[in-house]
This record gives structure tokens, sequence and C-alpha cells, in this order.
């Protein structure tokens, strides 16, 4: 981390160029979900919309985290302590995975189901 | 006591103390909103209805997102000062973060309070209106309810007769507005019959009188001698119990608890003389009858006999309970687009023959406009990305909001007689939504009645509309109680920091860079937020 003078004089600058960044990634987000001819894959929100939207957001978080939080040049116990959070964090969104055998997707249960598949479930 | 390691690092961490706690603390926050947004993606993906896109107003989300990334340069630049040993420098910059969470914080105030005052109703056909209620008037004047507080044109209204309320449960605030509705229309709820109770002495007292008229102190007297018997009976009841146990005990003193249990039960006809009257219910009457107000969620209706939450029987007939709309502001068809289309019904036709687009001409005229809308899209999307080859399809079509929706700024569209997205709204109208009275003159926003046997489900935007709007709560309320938090110790540091700048200006460097840490954290969470509940 910087610490002498020098260095935080330096570390300054990177500080506001990576808030303009965060800035202009924001106007970027929001262009991208509401100006019609940034919209890609298919006309309004889709999947697309969504992975390049949380991209965006991915990226301004890793400059947050990697700059302003100083994760670009931390001690090994920072890392551990922080990864195994992240972890569990994903870990606990890929249990999302486990609801595809959930019922609420079922649409017998939710009343989406065809005639036909509901004679097939008998 | 001499703190350790607040400012040299320890040896095994390499990190002075308070830096490893906070990153510990980060982690646990990180799983914390972890967890809320994967119950967010669960609810969304399972959502039976169809979930609200970009239906929060986006430019407060946008200032708000500025004034966080601002705020996030500051703290950093205020750290860095101190690194200077330039206290001046440190509380300008701390200032402007300070303010920064204010803003922040009166931006979402202004939002919440926006949703709180929203009205939506879910009609039985799907169809969902949203818009402001009228408020309750008699002579050009507002009614009050006892708090003094107008009340909205959303009641059931029943023309009572008599009431019965429980004497444990009953509600304070619900017996003080049925007394001022009953004055107001000038009427009196009087106790039916004498309440006696049998008293421990086996004596009949006289705890009410016939025609006294219903207060707080009357039922909490009656309280008070029910509760009086229950617990004197229930003393007894158990004494007897017990002696019962002893003596099937000593009779079998082989057999095991559960083997005698069927056998042991107390002499209700020994114990009876003994025991005191409970009064669970009392009976009162409305003289002469008069019309009281509830509100629907403080209700189950019926047609002679309704019960409040809190276990009180109003008897008397159901009367004509509209909810009224003073000024609508969206229609929405996706709902029932969706139920449709799962029904293999075309929507269109459902939509047609819905109970607002038959009932109501404005309606149907803002359909028509939106049909025309949807056309002219339709049609641009054909020319400009044309069809696809092997479906035959068109590329781009239309979605559900567009072609189902008719929104606030689309009313605004069709009165001032220009395409949709092509009406000047006012920058005013984007935080606060549609000004309704500035735009009176051209009746853009329409008068509705709905009568009550149309309503499915009705709400303000609150957690209770449906579950975009309870994660949206909860993910921004938790992220706005770690602004205030963090913007507490921020100015702590910023009003209380001198003396140590002074002492050990390190210790406070590495303070600020601790407190920086979780305001980067809670900016790194707005990022996320931001793009998910008011982009996508």
């Amino acid at each position: 981390m910087a610490d002498s003078p020098e260095e935080i004089r330096k570390s300054v600058r990177i500080y506001l160029l990576v808030g303009l960044i965060l800035f202009a990634g924001t106007v970027a987000t929001v262009l991208v979900a509401t100006v019609p001819w940034l919209d890609i894959g298919e006309h309004g929100f889709d999947m697309w919309d969504c992975i390049l939207g949380l991209a965006i957001a991915t990226t301004k978080a890793s400059f947050v985290a990697a700059v302003f939080m100083h994760l670009n040049h931390e001690k090994k116990a920072v890392y551990w302590v922080f990864g195994s959070g992240l972890v569990f964090a994903a870990f606990l969104v890929a249990l999302i995975g486990l609801a595809k055998s959930d019922p609420i997707h079922d649409p017998l249960f939710y009343g989406g189901a065809t005639e036909a598949q509901i004679e097939d479930k008998g | 006591m001499e703190i350790p390691y607040v400012v040299t690092p320890r040896k095994d961490t390499g990190l002075f103390n308070s830096k490893i706690a906070i990153w510990l603390f980060l982690a646990s926050e990180v799983m914390l909103f972890g967890g809320f947004f994967s119950a967010y993606i669960f609810l969304r993906i399972g959502a039976d209805y169809p979930w609200p896109e970009r239906t929060l107003p986006v430019l407060p989300g946008l200032i708000n997102t500025f004034v966080l990334i601002f705020s996030s340069v500051t703290v950093v630049f205020a750290w860095a000062s101190l690194k200077l040993r330039k206290w001046r420098q440190f509380q300008i910059f701390m200032g402007i973060t300070v303010v920064c969470s204010v803003v922040f914080m009166v931006f979402k105030g202004i939002e919440y309070n926006v949703k709180f005052h929203h009205q939506a109703v879910r009609l039985t056909d799907y169809t969902v209106i949203e818009g402001h209620l009228g408020k309750e008037k008699e002579d050009g004047e507002y009614v009050l309810d006892h708090n003094g507080k107008p009340i909205e044109e959303d009641r059931i209204r029943i023309q009572a007769t008599g009431l019965t309320f429980n004497t444990v449960r009953y509600y304070d605030q619900w017996i003080l507005e049925l007394h001022s509705q009953a004055e107001h229309h000038k009427s009196k709820i009087l106790l039916v019959d004498d309440v006696k109770a049998t008293g421990r002495d086996g004596g009949e007292e006289t705890i009410a009188k016939a025609g006294e008229p219903l207060s707080l102190e009357l039922l909490g007297r009656i309280q008070k001698a029910h509760l009086e018997a229950k617990t004197h009976n229930s003393k007894l009841r158990r004494a007897a119990l017990r002696q019962e146990w002893s003596q099937a005990k000593d009779e079998n003193p082989a057999k095991r608890g559960w083997e005698l249990a069927s056998g042991v039960a107390i002499d209700e006809q020994a114990l009876a003389p003994k025991l005191m009257t409970e009064i669970g219910t009392v009976d009162f009457k409305v003289e002469p009858p008069a019309r009281l107000d509830f509100r629907p969620r403080d209700i189950r209706e019926g047609a002679s006999e309704s019960h409040l939450r809190d276990d009180t029987i109003v008897r008397g007939e159901m009367l004509a309970s509209p909810m009224v709309f003073h000024n609508v502001d969206a229609i929405d068809f996706q709902h029932m687009a969706m139920k449709a289309v799962e029904k293999g019904m075309d929507p269109m036709t459902v939509i047609e023959n819905s109970w607002l687009l038959k009932n109501h001409a404005f309606a149907r005229e803002a359909w028509e406009w939106n049909k025309g809308q949807v056309a002219a899209l339709e049609k641009q999307l054909l020319e400009k990305y044309g069809v696809d080859k092997k479906t035959g399809l068109p590329k781009r079509e239309p979605t559900a909001t567009e072609r189902y929706r008719i929104g606030w700024k689309d009313f605004v569209s069709m009165a001032n007689g220009v395409d949709r997205g092509e009406a000047k709204i006012a920058i005013k109208e984007e935080f606060t939504g549609p000004d309704y009275q500035g735009r009176e003159d051209k009746h853009t926003f329409p008068h509705l009645t709905v009568p009550r046997e149309q309503v499915r489900f009705a709400s303000k935007f609150t957690p209770a509309w449906n579950t975009y709007y309870a994660s949206y709560f909860t993910i921004t309320g938790l992220h706005g109680l770690h602004v205030i938090g963090g913007a507490l110790v921020l100015a702590y540091y910023l009003f209380f920091g001198r003396k140590m700048f002074e002492s050990n200006p390190e210790w406070l460097a590495n303070r600020v860079e601790v407190g920086g840490l979780f305001w980067h954290f809670v900016d790194l969470v707005w990022i996320f937020v931001f793009p998910i509940f008011y982009l996508m």
C-alpha cells in the first residue's frame, strides 16, 4: 500500500481516474438499457442485456475493490478472508440451480401446463 | 490499558487489528447480500406473474449512483489527506462524503414516499390498475378518522346493527374508531344485556348494565373480570387434574403415564359450583343502525355478518363499497395476457372482453391509442430488422410491457396528442411521479370507480404488492441502513477526530481507512443494486 507522501500523491491521480471510469461505466449501463440502437439481443430486456449490464457492474465493482479498497496490493490474510466470503456467496447463488427440481418450476404446479402435459401426468 | 496493533501491523497477519476485523465483517456482509441477491434471482425466475421490468424511475437511481461514486472518491481523498497530515483538507473531503450520504438518503426517502402513497389493484380478471385514491368528503369537507386524518375512498361499508367483541383480543384503536364513526352518524353503541358474573364467593355480581355505551373503560372492566375468572378457574382445574393423576398412579403403580392418560379426567360437574363466570365475548347494539366503514385489510366481509382481525363480529348488511381512484395513472394487462396464454386463449380477445374495457370509455380509448402505438412500433422494427428467414417471423417484436401496459407517461403522451415516449416530462415528475393537478386541464389521468366485487387484491406499492417490491424494499432498505451507519462513523471522525489527529495521526488515518473500506463496500453493493432493480 502507498505509505510515503510521494506514493500517496501518485495514488490520488489513480483514484481520480478510477472515479471517472466508474462514472463512465454508470452512464454506459444506463445507455445500453435505454437507448434502442444499443439494445443487443432481442428488442427490450433479455438475457444478453442482463449479461452486458452485469458485466459492466462487475467491472465497476472490480475497480472499486482493486483500487479504492486496495485489493490490488493487499496482504494474504485479506485475500483469504474476503475470498472465502465470496466463495460462500457464490455457493448461495449457485444453490438456485437446485430450484430446477423445485415444484414452482413445474407448469402443472402453477397452472401453465397445456392439456397434453396434464394428460401425460395423468 | 494500551490497545495493541492500532498502528503497527501484527507479525502473523501483516495488518493492524482493525483492518483484519473490517475485512472479516465485509466477508460476512458479502454473504448477507449474496443471500438476498440469490433470493431475488430465485423469486424472479420462479415468479408466476409478469416481473416488473424497468419500473422504477431511472433518473433518481442514476443520480444516487453518481452521488455514491463521488463519495467513494472523496472518502479515499480524505484518507490520503490524513496520510499527508493535512487536517483541513481531510475535513473538506470527509464533509463532502457525509453530505453525499445525506443527499442519497433524501432521494431514497422521496422514492419510498412516492411508492407508499401509490395505489395498485389487481382485478378478478387480472387487470392491474394503478393510481391515487380519492378521500371521503361530506358537504365539501374531508371526513376525518378518530386520529384526525382523511379517509381514503377504499372502505368496506356495513350498515351495522350490532357488534360482538372478544373481551381479550379487542384492539383499542379500532374501538376508538368505531366510537368516533357512530358519533359522526349520531348513533350509539350500547351494551345489549347486563353482564353478570359469579364471583369467588359464589355470589352473583353485575359487572356492567344493559344500555351502557361502548368505551375502553367498559371493555377493560369486563376484560378484568374475565381474566380473573380464567386465572381462578385454571388454578382449580389444574389442582383437580393433579389430584386425579395422583389417585390414578396410586391405584396403578405399575402402569406408565401414557397407559393411564385416557382414564384421567376432571369431574366437571363436581367442579362447576366453584368456578367463576368467564366472559369471552360481549354483545353491543348500534342504535339507530349506522354505516360503519372498515379498511379492507382489517375485515373479512360477509353479506350479513363480517369479522374483524381482532375477532370482533360486525352484524349488518354490507353496502356498496367501491374503490374510487381520483387519478388512474397506469393500466396493465400483462398479467391478464399471461393468464390467457396459460389457458391457451388469445390474449387480445381476453383483453378486449375485460371488465375495464367494457365498462369504461376512457380505458377503451387508451387501449385503442396503445394498439396504434404498438402497430407503429411493430412496423418500425420490421423495417429496421426484417424477418427471420427460418421462422418467417419478425426478428424483433414489441415487448409485453409495450404491448399490454399503458403507463403514466403514455397517458401524458395521449393527452398531448403525441406518440409514446415523446411527451415532455418535467424533472420534478421524474422524481415524484406525475403532476396530477398541473395536467388536470387536459384530463390526462382519468377517474375510475371499481366495485368491490371486481377487486382481487389491492395494496400500495409496498412489500405486500408483490415479490419484486418485497425484494426491492428489503435490499435497498438494508443498503440504506448501511449508508446511515457508515455516514455516522465517518461523521464521528470528522467532528471528533481532531484530538486524535494531534496525538496520533497515523491511528486516525488507520481508523478512516477502515471506515472508508466499509463505505466503498456500500458503494460496491449499490453498483449491483442499481442495474438489477432499476434497469433489468
